[in-house]
């Protein structure tokens, strides 16, 4: 079957089996199906030499976080992800990968009034105990709350569609740091309402592709020396929106995807015009987000922000391995983001800190399912500013 | 994995029909045995992992694994050696599948034992300065768990950060650091095995003379033939004080050759002294951005170890012996993480060829250390006869060389120069007085050439104590020995199945 892609892309692999260990699955595993050189050697095989896609193939391929921590492991620049994005979409269209329920579970989050009436109906379901545990939601979800408001046009900040309906206050925090910082913030709400990543990592990236257009027509560059930036305190929708150059090929995509930054990214670009404050009596451990980390490739940001307002910063020591939270992975591969979590946790236990400090709510969720105490990093900022958060 | 997400969706997923393997007579025997001696999903038998299983990190195709095991303790392992006894089957072992050599390809459908689920650290003890592994332990999580002790494990091949601990003893692994503490065989004390049979036995002890026969000895490096391992005493080396890094620049190859065999003559032992070319130095400076001079025909990495002291006076002899050589520039590392970065380019150096061509043939002959230059001169000469594009990058400090092969299988006839010049890199290194292989062992890749290497006398003894071990050659069948010196292995590879990828 013809995977569509890149023989140069695949062949850049050259099979030295180094991205091992830093691959989740094969760590908790151990098994050569669930490691990234397995995995593009499948590709291989069913691209290359029509080896039939078997159960056990796309297992193979289903199973895969895309956390991406193979990638900065790579010598040779395997572009791994974009292999597996394709590789799933080429499965989604010929119906062998993501069925019917699960793309209609991810409709609502493209339709804003639809997420905020899914999202009530949680919320009350959560507050009745009707959801079950497997779902990881481990805060309540507010069940109404007023949209942030316009301060100014010096930049967007996007708020996109779980997060906001479901963590408004990391936003409201983020917003009140950007505004420290002297920014007037336009909280893009309807204007944005999903970057499409979740889309994209079930093989479903035409989805993506429309949204992404819809989005960067109503974002625009405006009209001053500078364009105005993108910011976003999501690290996989961060991710997602630098890739629009790639997934749409069109130099208006591209101009886009470089106005985009990752809230941490930009808040360290502009430390100076932050106030000096007496920092904050936490020890906080930092959990990288992969998508901050081996995509974006901008987790030393996390850290020049929040040394200043903390009294201690604490690294894991697992090498930024994946938590296993992945977007709807913890949903649809329970058991094994389940194991790739307790490694997780197990590093956060050596690390004795407060709070642990993670900049994606997918992570946060998942971690906060297991009782880790997380903040995200602008809530720690914003408190040691305002005192609040 | 399907399973897991089942439950009641478990309808709504498409399900081909199983593989026509498990139908098939003798197998579905042998499978059945095996999922009873262990849980029913650690026993694959699927077209897709039996595909990946059929090769490691090598070049070499063509194997075919049968039904793949992922023991979790000795008492399973056990049991898949005397059920596949029972049913007339080689067994191969298997860690992280990043040998060179082509050790790990299943021959003749055997039973694949991988052990990549038994990764635990069982004991560190300090007082004796010794660890007890399970063999799917990883190399480098081994050294970072032992870091807190202030200690580490000293072989350190390049493929560390995946490699597993079975795997080194199985091959007798080396690496830059070898230089000065040897190689495995001198860091592993003492081991439990599972031979052919299924007995369970320890080799070595903890004593530090033990009596009798080091058959521990005969069994590192011998490359599965003699049984699987299962838990290993690796021996703990302290952390030194004091590390000293120095990356040389030349402008010839030979210079940086020269430079190696002058700073041992002098007397100093370096922890490593490792040497890269120009064209190898592109493509890690490429991934790194460690900033090794691209524009030299060679660099040598140097670090010595010890008291602060002694390091700061070896470390300005061998930069005084470099420039007496011709070394264009010497760069001392000033922080850990500078260290770190030039060696993170040194050991992903293999990985980073796909920059260049998507094959690589990696050669692992050693040489006296006083012929490199020599050796390094035919070498290059060897790969522009034959038309292939040629890196060097080897442990020079004991004249362990690496000549890899850089190439693109799909254009036709490549693979026969990639051969011929192969060969002939082999017969220039023997013919200097080395040897075939350094450390990455002897596989399916060098069998053909131990005859150049050793009498049929030599051999007949080698498969004499194989036999000792194995009576029926069924461990790990087909590789080492050239056949002909290995009694039955020619029994224990079956014919292979159908259904099968390949």
């Amino acid at each position: 079957m013809d995977l569509k892609l890149d023989a140069d892309d695949l062949n850049t692999c050259v099979q030295c089996g180094l991205c091992l260990p830093h691959c989740p699955t094969f760590r908790v595993t151990g098994e050569e199906t669930m490691s990234p050189r397995g995995r593009i050697a499948l590709m291989r095989a069913v691209q290359d030499d029509g080896v039939p896609v078997t159960d056990e193939v796309v297992d193979a391929f289903a199973t895969c976080v895309q956390c991406r921590g193979c990638e900065p492991a790579c010598p040779s620049g395997v572009p791994y992800g974009h292999l597996m994005e394709r590789t799933r979409e080429t499965l989604a269209d010929a119906g062998a990968m993501t069925p019917t329920w699960q793309r209609l579970a991810l409709k609502p989050l493209a339709y804003p009034a639809m997420l905020r009436a899914g999202s009530k109906a949680l919320s009350v379901a959560q507050r009745l105990n009707l959801v079950p545990a497997r779902l990881g939601l481990s805060e309540e979800i507010p069940f109404s709350q007023e949209p942030l408001a316009t301060s100014g046009d010096d930049l967007f900040l996007f708020t996109g569609c779980v997060m906001d309906a479901w963590q408004r206050d990391v936003h409201a925090s983020g917003q009140r740091v950007l505004e420290a910082a002297g920014f007037g913030v336009t909280p893009t709400n309807d204007l944005a309402p999903c970057c499409g990543a979740l889309q994209a990592h079930a093989g479903l990236a035409r989805d993506t592709r429309s949204l992404a257009e819809k989005m960067m027509a109503n974002l625009p560059a405006g009209g001053g020396e500078t364009p105005r930036p993108i910011v976003v305190d999501s690290a996989g929708c961060g991710a997602a929106m630098k890739d629009y150059g790639h997934l749409l090929g069109t130099p208006e995509a591209e101009a886009f995807s470089a106005r985009v930054f990752d809230i941490q990214e930009f808040v360290a670009q502009h430390m100076n015009r932050l106030p000096a404050v007496e920092p904050l009596e936490l020890a906080v451990a930092v959990q990288d987000p992969c998508h901050l980390r081996h995509v974006q490739r901008v987790h030393d940001a996390t850290r020049t922000v929040l040394r200043p307002f903390v009294r201690e910063l604490i690294e894991l020591d697992d090498d930024g391995l994946c938590c296993g939270a992945g977007g709807a992975y913890s949903v649809l591969q329970p058991e094994l983001a389940g194991q790739i979590r307790e490694r997780k946790v197990a590093s956060i236990e050596r690390a004795a800190a407060d709070f642990v400090a993670s900049a994606n709510p997918g992570c946060s969720m998942h971690l906060g399912g297991v009782g880790v105490a997380t903040v995200h990093p602008m809530q720690i900022v914003d408190r040691g500013l305002h005192g609040i958060a | 994995m399907r399973g897991q997400i089942t439950g009641r969706l478990a309808s709504l997923v498409k399900r081909s029909s199983k593989s026509a393997i498990e139908a098939d007579g003798p197998d579905a025997a042998l499978l059945a045995d095996l999922r009873s001696a262990l849980a029913p999903d650690r026993v694959k038998m699927d077209g897709a992992q039996r595909s990946l299983l059929g090769h490691d990190a090598s070049v070499f195709g063509g194997g075919v694994a049968g039904p793949v095991c992922y023991p979790v303790d000795a008492a399973e392992v056990s049991a898949i050696m005397t059920i596949a006894e029972q049913h007339g089957r080689g067994i191969v072992p298997r860690g992280a599948g990043t040998g060179l050599a082509g050790g790990a390809i299943p021959l003749g459908a055997p039973v694949v034992i991988a052990v990549t689920k038994m990764n635990s650290i069982l004991e560190v003890d300090t007082e004796n300065r010794i660890a007890w592994v399970e063999p799917g332990v990883i190399n480098l999580d081994l050294s970072k768990h032992l870091a807190s002790y202030g200690f580490h494990f000293a072989p350190d091949p390049s493929s560390q950060q995946v490699c597993t601990i079975g795997g080194n003893v199985g091959n007798n692994s080396g690496g830059p650091h070898c230089l000065l503490y040897g190689v495995t065989n001198a860091h592993v004390v003492a081991m439990e095995v599972v031979l052919a049979s299924g007995e369970i036995v320890t080799l070595g002890g903890l004593d530090a003379e033990p009596d009798g026969y080091d058959l521990r000895g005969a069994f590192v490096g011998s490359e599965g033939t003699l049984g699987i391992t299962t838990k290993i005493a690796v021996r703990l080396t302290p952390n030194a004080p004091s590390v000293r890094t120095l990356l040389l620049a030349f402008s010839t190859v030979q210079a940086a050759a020269n430079t190696v065999s002058a700073v041992i003559a002098d007397g100093i032992v370096p922890a490593a002294m490792e040497v890269m070319d120009q064209r190898i130095t592109i493509a890690v400076e490429n991934y790194v951005n460690a900033g090794y001079p691209t524009d030299a025909a060679a660099v040598l990495l140097a670090e010595v170890e010890g008291l602060e002291g002694g390091t700061a006076i070896d470390a300005d002899r061998i930069a005084e012996l470099g420039r007496e050589n011709g070394a264009v520039s010497v760069r001392v590392a000033a922080t850990d993480e500078e260290r770190a970065l030039l060696w993170k380019g040194r050991k992903t150096a293999f990985g980073a060829v796909a920059q260049i061509a998507p094959d690589y043939y990696l050669h692992d002959t050693v040489v006296p250390r006083s012929k490199l230059a020599e050796v390094l001169d035919q070498i290059y000469e060897i790969a522009d006869r034959h038309d292939v594009l040629v890196m060097n990058v080897f442990h020079a400090g004991d004249g362990n060389l690496h000549p890899l092969i850089v190439f693109d299988g799909r254009i036709e006839g490549t693979w026969d120069r990639v051969h011929a010049a192969g060969g002939e890199i082999l017969q220039a290194s023997l013919a200097a007085g080395g040897v075939l292989s350094g450390e990455h062992g002897i596989g399916v890749e060098k069998q053909q050439y131990m005859s150049a290497m050793f009498s049929d006398d030599d051999l007949d003894h080698q498969g004499r104590l194989r036999r000792a071990f194995d009576p029926a050659c069924r461990a790990n069948p087909g590789k080492v020995l050239p056949a002909g010196h290995s009694c039955a292995d020619i029994a224990a590879l079956r014919k292979v199945p159908s259904g099968v990828w390949g």
